[in-house]
């Protein structure tokens, strides 16, 4: 994507400096509107985007939390300015600002909020996804394997903003037996 | 009488007052269109002084400058300043000044108004800066989302500056946006039909006619946020039956539209100043106008694509990501279209066209990673981060501040009549350039890196200090090239050198006047054959002076101009304007009085308020008219027309059809989000319903039904010579009747503060009273008019206007009682 | 006026037209809809009926637009309405594509 912008940025920085240098554009106005207009202004942006909308919307669907055996479900409250995580399989059990998941599962992280509206980020994990009062919106993501990934809210919440942040520990399979029996902390 | 002889009288009758009193009553377009300019660079300065402030802030990991307290007063107003009280008043103040003068007319087609816009938006913007000095500025950031600037989380009286002061601003924006577009399609030369239209008149016709219908959501959700905080009626809380994500829609549904609200006006001084750079005509303008339509409406539906990260369904998003891709196709043609106009011309390197090439680099880098943030996968990672602070700044530096300086630096001999004397502009434009590009593009940068928007600090170990301190100098750089062009503009108005009359030799009317220009702009008015009557006639200038056009003699101290039939510019009445006043600067600070007791809490004097500004609306309209008929007129080359009080579709008719369209689309966004509430808030439904009542609602619908028809009646009986008053009266009685409906109605609505049914109920119901008292307002003013010989047969135009308010009340009377009633009717 | 309303009339028909699928969508969404006809669950059905409606609407009002007796004495008007109407109906079928290539309530 970044380099067929830019690509598309030097196309238009080239035709601007030849501008300079021709004394004269080719052919008479109609021509030049079929040219300028109608090539360059209408039929090229629309194939490029008609790609790009396609390709995108494919993403999207493929990102989309789809229904597996193998999925695990957390929880993940924001309050100003601490995250609560609860897990599904250790009913009763809560981490704060350590979200613990099982690496090489998909994991829906179930997403909701005591107070404001709050985002919830792994950039490493996924995309961003909101935390909205009355709402449950549910994000998957999956850690290829194990280790520790760094995480914030991406959403405005006021004077401790900037410090509100959180990690994801990753374990495999016995690691997140352990977790899950209350052996780690 | 010779040109001079014209000139003295003109100049007598069109000039403001002298002294320091003539600041305050003046209604010219010219003189309001530079102190509009001037007031906005004024807070371009105070934006650009609160950018530093986050620069300096960022420039240093863990940085103790300003504590996030301050911090988020600070890029909260930023935001504002910019968006608000900076791009919509530069548009403005240019479209002002310059409309009337491209279209070879005297003024605006409601100078008053014109006025009382300009003194709305400095009180309003005074109201944000002394919260500014006192540190109690708003902080939740500029698009405000509660629940975080709700009652709960934000109970001091910041956000209520913010509600309160941008709404003041925006009935500036309304004002504006009803003068420029009925100017555009009304006021314009003789023979200037819709295809001969200066292409700037089409972008600002378009940009207004996107003012009317994209500000009224914010308005609305600005009105609902504050009732919420001030008297406890829920809208956006979850637990209450309100939703949060009802504000981001409505903001949205403003925000995006704003966006192209900003860069059509730039995109209009770019199709103009453009081609006279190059020596040629715009290529394809048939093409431009379409593209631009087009683009108007695109934007409308984009609003969802802030909103990828809400949690809204993958197809709910698929819809406005593929929208948002498709908006880049229309700009797309503007683009190429004018790089074509380069290509057919001889571009020629002077200063404006400098920043024009400015635009091109900088708006295609903003467009372009704007189609990235379109991909919805993309925007998952890039929301809120440092990349999408850094995207708009590209799309509106590139798309409106470089266009702007092109459009300044072009028309500075026109505002001042001097030439340029001191060559700074070009270094500064350099130092611009260069600090705008070092500073964004790092952002982009340290935004990809994962650094959030608006935190007030960041770690060392994030291992962005080095980018953030590059972004900080660059940011630096641009301020003291900024710094380099104002001076260089005051300069320009201090030095003695006389310009030349029209130095770029252009094409359009404005330059077909002396300059600075006179108050009363031309002579005479001209005749226009095609759409650059200066090209085809060099010495037009010379013979307008001399008289040689429409309405070329000054008779009875009368502000005279004409208007002329939409599409073929055909001339079709004659206008008297008003002339210099205080009316305007008093209802304005009247109706600063009604904000401020409403942002202080003196509720007691909120009614005293409101009253003043029906006292005074109702003078407004009153000072004008007259007792007895006037015959059809001379204009000149044996044109007679009527005057406008004279016919059915007059000035203030079309006004009324503007401003009614931006009321439709505010009472519309007020219909959605009851809608949107019903069907999609969590905490629904409300623990009791509204019981509904036939007998009112059929009391009502009949009183809308009669003062509908009424009015009708009076109308028609007014022209057949006929007494109107039997109608008048009915009228009255209807408006009376929905209003006792629509009261009875809020009166019986269960518990508005428990929820938001009741909430939105109670509002649905003041509309509708608000508009059925507005209706016998008029009704009754048209009575007294009627009483006091102030109409005819003849003098019929107020009838009318007050048929469309009727009108209009009759439907939103009759929809928002069916809204109450139906439900429980149906169950 | 009526010059006005034929520049602007396609776009409009699309703003409201995309406002209403995607409101229609909100519906499906918001209230379970259940069955199925013509081999689609029902709810996908209703969206692609919806679009095809939407899409016809445009190319009636574009015929109408090129059509003598509705067209526009100016030549730039009918220029720009064309251009406008071409807009509309392409906006249509772009943006409302997604009913046809996306799931639609997760």
């Amino acid at each position: 994507m970044l380099a067929s912008a830019a690509l598309i940025f030097g196309l238009v920085m080239v035709l601007l400096v030849l501008a300079f240098r021709r004394r004269k554009g080719p052919g008479d106005e109609p021509q030049q509107v079929r040219i300028w207009i109608i090539g360059l202004g209408l039929v090229f942006p629309m194939s490029v985007l008609a790609a790009l909308l396609v390709y995108g919307l494919a993403i999207g669907e493929r990102l989309l939390p789809r229904e597996g055996d193998d999925v695990a479900r957390v929880g993940a409250e924001g309050r100003r300015w601490v995250w609560t995580f609860s897990y599904e399989d250790a009913p009763g059990r809560t981490t704060q600002d350590i979200l613990h998941i099982p690496a090489g599962r998909p994991v829906d992280v179930a997403i909701t909020t005591a107070d404001v509206i709050h985002s919830f980020w792994v950039p490493r994990l996924a995309g961003k996804l909101d935390a909205i009062p009355g709402r449950v919106n549910t994000l998957r993501i999956e850690a290829d394997a194990p280790g520790t990934y760094a995480g914030v809210s991406a959403e405005f919440s006021g004077a401790g903003y900037d410090r509100f942040t959180f990690s994801v520990t990753a374990h495999d399979a016995a690691g997140w037996d352990a977790f899950l029996k209350g052996d780690t902390e | 009488m010779n040109a001079l002889e014209r000139h003295r009288k003109l100049t007598a009758i069109w000039a403001s007052e002298p002294g320091w009193r003539g600041w305050f009553s003046t209604v010219n377009h010219t003189d309001l269109g530079r102190m509009f300019l001037v007031t906005a660079f004024f807070f371009f300065i105070i934006g650009g002084l609160l950018a530093m402030l986050i620069r300096a802030q960022l420039a240093t990991p863990q940085s103790a400058f300003a504590g996030p307290e301050i911090y988020n007063q600070i890029f909260t107003m930023h935001g504002t300043i910019m968006m608000f009280l900076f791009a919509i008043p530069t548009f403005e103040g240019l479209a002002i000044y310059l409309l009337p003068k491209l279209l070879g007319t005297r003024d605006l087609a409601f100078p008053r108004l014109t006025a009382y816009g300009f003194w709305c938006y400095v009180f309003g913007g005074t109201m944000l800066l002394v919260a500014m000095v006192l540190g109690i500025a708003p902080d939740g950031g500029w698009f405000m989302y509660p629940p975080l600037s709700g009652p709960l989380y934000s109970p001091g009286i910041n956000t209520d500056f913010w509600l309160i002061g941008i709404t003041f601003v925006e009935i500036s924006a309304i004002a504006a946006a009803v003068e420029i577009t009925v100017s555009i399609l009304k006021y314009r030369a003789p023979g200037m039909s819709l295809d001969k239209m200066p292409i700037f008149a089409w972008y600002a016709l378009i940009t207004a006619l996107m003012i009317l219908t994209g500000f009224p959501p914010l308005i609305l959700g600005s009105i609902l946020l504050e009732v919420e905080r001030a008297f406890g009626l829920p809208f956006f809380q979850a637990e209450l039956g309100g939703d949060s994500l009802l504000w981001q829609h409505l903001f949205w549904l403003f925000g995006h539209p704003e966006v192209y609200i900003i860069f059509l006006p730039a995109a209009g001084v770019i199709s103009t100043v453009l081609p006279v750079m190059c020596r040629t005509t715009l290529l394809g303008y048939g093409w431009i106008v379409a593209a631009a339509v087009s683009l108007a409406f695109l934007s409308f539906g984009l609003w969802v694509h802030h909103m990828f990260t809400t949690g809204i369904p993958h197809m709910g998003l698929a819809f406005f990501s593929a929208a948002s891709t498709l908006v880049a196709v229309p700009t797309g043609v503007q683009i190429f279209a004018w790089i074509g106009t380069i290509w057919k011309g001889r571009p020629e390197l002077r200063l404006p066209m400098l920043h024009i090439l400015g635009f091109f680099a900088t708006f295609v880098i903003g467009g372009l990673t704007g189609v990235m943030v379109a991909v919805v996968p993309f925007d998952w990672q890039a929301h809120d981060t440092a990349f999408i602070t850094a995207h708009l700044h590209y799309v509106l530096f590139g798309g409106f501040v470089f266009p702007i300086f092109a459009g300044v630096y072009y028309w500075l001999p026109h505002f001042t009549g001097r030439r340029r004397f001191f060559h700074l502009g070009e270094l500064a434009f350099a130092l611009v350039f260069i600090g705008f590009h070092v500073t964004f593009l790092a952002m982009h940068w340290v935004g990809l890196l994962g650094q959030r928007r608006r935190i007030p600090t960041y770690a060392p170990e994030d291992g962005w200090t080095a980018i953030n301190l590059i972004s900080s100098v660059g940011s630096f750089v641009l301020a003291i090239g900024i710094g380099m062009i104002l001076i260089d503009v005051i300069l320009h108005a201090l030095t003695a050198a006389r310009g030349r009359r029209n130095p770029w030799r252009a094409g359009t009317l404005e330059w077909a006047m002396i300059t600075p220009p006179p108050a009363y702009n031309l002579a005479s008015l001209p005749h226009v054959t095609s759409r650059e009557p200066l090209t085809q006639e060099p010495d037009l200038a010379v013979r307008l002076a001399r008289g040689e056009g429409y309405l070329a003699t000054p008779r009875h101290g009368w502000r005279e101009t004409l208007t002329v039939d939409v599409a073929s510019g055909r001339p079709d009445m004659h206008v008297l304007y008003p002339t210099n006043t205080l009316l305007p600067i008093i209802m304005s600070a009247v109706t600063g009085v009604f904000f401020l007791s409403l942002l202080l809490k003196f509720y007691w004097t909120v009614p005293l308020a409101v009253a003043g500004v029906a006292y005074l609306a109702w003078r407004w309209v009153w000072v004008l008219g007259r007792k007895e008929d006037l015959d059809a007129l001379p204009m000149g080359h044996g044109i007679t027309l009527l005057n406008a009080a004279m016919t059915d579709h007059s000035p203030g008719w079309w006004g009324t059809v503007f401003l009614l369209t931006a009321n439709a689309t505010f009472f519309g966004s007020l219909l959605f989000g009851f809608a949107f509430l019903w069907t999609v808030a969590p905490g629904w439904p409300p623990p009791a319903w509204f019981v509904a009542s036939p007998v009112e609602l059929g009391f009502g619908i009949l009183g809308a039904a009669l003062g509908c028809f009424a009015i009708g009646h009076a109308i028609v009986v007014n022209r057949r010579n006929g007494s109107p008053l039997p109608g008048l009266v009915l009228t009255l009685a209807g408006a009376l009747a929905v209003a006792v409906a629509c009261a009875a109605m809020m009166a019986r609505t269960p518990s508005p503060e428990a929820h938001a049914y009741g909430a939105t109920l109670f509002v649905l119901g003041s509309y509708g009273l608000f508009h059925a008292v507005l209706g016998a307002l008029m009704a009754s003013f048209l009575i007294a008019r009627v009483l006091q010989g102030f109409t005819s047969p003849m003098r019929r135009a107020e009838f009318t206007i007050v048929g469309l308010w009727v009108g209009y009340l009759s439907v939103v009377g009759t929809l928002v009682l069916l809204a109450g009633h139906l439900p429980g009717l149906a169950s | 006026m009526t010059d006005l309303i034929r520049i602007l009339i396609a776009p409009l028909v699309w703003l409201a037209a995309f406002s209403a699928i995607y409101g229609l969508h909100g519906l499906i969404c918001g209230h379970g809809i259940e069955g199925a006809a013509l081999g689609l669950p029902m709810q996908r059905l209703l969206l692609i009926m919806a679009y095809i409606v939407a899409v016809l609407l445009q190319a009636t009002l574009l015929a109408a637009l090129y059509h003598p007796r509705l067209a526009s004495t100016s030549n730039f008007v009918s220029f720009v309405s064309h251009a406008t109407g071409w807009t509309g109906l392409v906006a249509t079928g772009w943006s409302l594509l997604p009913v046809v290539m996306t799931s639609y309530c997760t």
